[in-house]
């Protein structure tokens, strides 16, 4: 083993001794950042759900066209193309019967046997039009009130108000979770350089001895490290489990409640990646507050 | 050769109006293997001068050279390195009390990336060698203050520095663990490993088995038995004299 992989060894042996002298701290550590990561994981959680129903019920169509039943094709796509050329839009797709009935069909997700023996012809031809972000609140009602004189459209939905409304609360939801991340970084922190704070306070001779006979700021500075990290990754992990447990019990109350908003398919948890950055944000907080809290003691 | 070696230094602590010097153009010269004894009051500054040696505090002017190198303006990241060559030990021990002798020795083994069996054998051997039971699991605050005195002796010694100092190491101990631990230091020296020993105990001067003897005064040289400091100036100022003392015997 070559000196560099030694000293890491001791490193973190003392780093384990350290913290196995006061477990009571480190217990209360890891309970106060597992805490304030649920917070942040929910928030996170709840905002990944929301967007995730927006999503399937196309909040980002605001003006749909239904046509009416005996619509040619080539009609509705020259209304598709003139619609596309009008500004403030931005995008126009017409959708025939047999994808109307697919996108049900996987909408339906885990009972797609409910639409057996549906008829694509039963479904209308309709046009989905997107506008531009700069395009005014009111122009969709404009150009659904011009829509409404075309002959080949039987009626026009505007997802208007309550789309906005919707766009509204995710982008609020969105701000919350970066909110959230900031206070609970800022809180962890705190945590952690005040724990660390302890810890040098209370091996301060060792620290000077440490510094008497050579050690290196890394060795000095690395069993403190070690704790923070220690904390900070278990903490962010006994959250993720926490979240786990919660959204266990309550994600399926939630997906009784709301059966109708879900039916496009159920609440997820978070991503095998989402929580690992998780864990690695506790991590990472840990080692920067610990660094924080030694870095005036490891110097000669 | 010359282990150690100061030129002018000079060093003040405090700033402004409170700013006091603490040593004054201050050269010496220490030759390898050799016992010196750095005498003179309370507040002289022998304690500062140690300090400046294993880069605790910076000198204002003068250059310090340990082993050949000049360590006055030592990169922080470097200090380590030199302290790792320059072993200290003082009047208070600076011993973890919890801990056993040879988890303290092991300690300054453990600072240099020594492998556990390595460090074991050597903190063993460096407890031998100042006469202490490397088995021992008592912990060092249940030792007498020369048991004490021993541990922190074979710590310092424990990496094989060039150069040991000590700040009066005898402060806490009685006449007759005085003399023991003085004892100690001289075969240390004999060993091979050039000793610099500060003190302003009346009953040091007498028993140590020094071979170089520098006396401070107010932060300034006032004697060196070797009387190097004035060839090592290039032009001496009338006050900074330094006269030649005998080495007693
Ligand atoms: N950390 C310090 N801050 C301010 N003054 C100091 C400090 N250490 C020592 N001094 C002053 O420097 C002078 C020399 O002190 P010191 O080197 O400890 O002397 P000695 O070891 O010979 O007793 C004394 O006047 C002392 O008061
Ligand atoms: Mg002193």
């Amino acid at each position: 083993m070559n000196r560099a992989l030694t000293s890491l060894v001791y490193i973190i042996a003392r780093g384990v001794r350290g913290m196995v002298q006061a477990p009571l701290v480190q217990v209360l550590a890891m309970a106060t950042i597992a805490v304030c990561m649920l917070l942040l994981g929910t928030v996170v959680l709840v905002w990944q759900n929301a967007q995730s129903i927006a999503d399937r019920w196309g909040v980002d169509v605001p003006i749909t066209v239904y046509l009416v039943d005996e619509v040619e094709p080539a009609a509705a796509s020259e209304l598709a193309s003139r619609l596309a050329t009008v500004a403030g839009v931005s995008s126009s797709e017409t959708i025939a019967p047999e994808l109307a009935l697919q996108r049900l069909v996987e909408g339906l997700g885990d009972d797609p046997g409910l639409l057996d023996g549906v008829d694509a012809d039963v479904l209308p031809t309709s046009i989905e039009v997107r506008l531009a972000d700069s395009s005014a609140s009111d122009d969709a009602a404009v150009l659904a009130a011009q829509l409404r004189s075309e002959p080949i459209v039987e009626e026009v939905v505007v997802a208007g108000a309550w789309a906005e409304r919707a766009e509204q609360l995710l982008a609020t939801l969105r701000q919350v979770a970066i909110g959230a991340a900031a206070l609970v970084g800022f809180a962890c922190l705190t945590i952690v350089w005040s724990t660390i704070r302890l810890a040098v306070y209370a091996r301060r001779a060792e620290i000077q001895i440490l510094r008497l006979v050579g050690g290196t700021a890394a060795f000095v500075r690395g069993p403190f490290v070690v704790e923070g990290l220690v904390q900070g990754a278990l903490g962010a992990t006994l959250a993720v489990a926490l979240l786990w447990l919660g959204f266990a019990e309550v994600g399926s109350l939630v997906a009784d409640a709301f059966a109708l908003a879900f039916a496009a398919g159920s609440l997820r948890f978070l991503s095998p990646p989402e929580c690992i950055v998780l864990v690695g944000f506790g991590a990472a907080l840990g080692v920067l507050g610990s660094r924080a809290a030694v870095a005036r003691y490891v110097e000669a | 050769m010359a282990i150690l070696e100061l030129c002018g230094v000079t060093m003040s602590y405090g700033s402004g109006r409170a700013r006091k010097a603490a040593l004054a153009d201050v050269s010496l010269r220490i030759a390898e293997g050799a016992f010196a004894l750095l005498q003179g009051p309370s507040g002289a500054g022998k304690s500062t001068l140690l300090k400046l040696i294993l880069a605790m505090e910076r000198p204002e002017h003068g250059t310090i050279r340990v082993a050949d190198r000049d360590i006055a303006r030592l990169r922080k990241s470097s200090i380590p390195y030199l302290r790792r060559n320059v072993g200290a030990v003082f009047q208070d021990f600076k011993l973890l009390s919890d801990a056993t002798p040879r988890e303290n020795v092991a300690l300054a083994l453990q600072v240099l990336g020594l492998p556990r069996a390595h460090v074991d054998a050597r903190a063993r051997k460096a407890l031998a060698d100042v006469e202490l039971d490397p088995d021992t699991r008592r912990p060092v605050r249940c030792l007498s203050g020369g048991e004490q005195q021993r541990v922190a002796i074979a710590r310092a010694l424990a990496g094989e520095p060039a150069i040991l100092l000590a700040d009066e190491p005898t402060g806490n101990l009685d006449p007759r663990l005085t003399r023991e631990i003085l004892e100690l230091l001289g075969s240390v020296c004999q060993r091979g490993t050039t000793v610099l020993l500060a003190t302003h105990d009346p009953l040091v001067h007498e028993h140590a088995a020094a071979s170089h003897v520098l006396a401070l005064t107010d932060g300034r040289l006032v004697a060196d038995s070797e009387g190097l400091a004035r060839a090592l100036v290039a032009a001496p100022t009338p006050e900074s004299t330094v006269e030649p003392i005998g080495v007693p015997a």
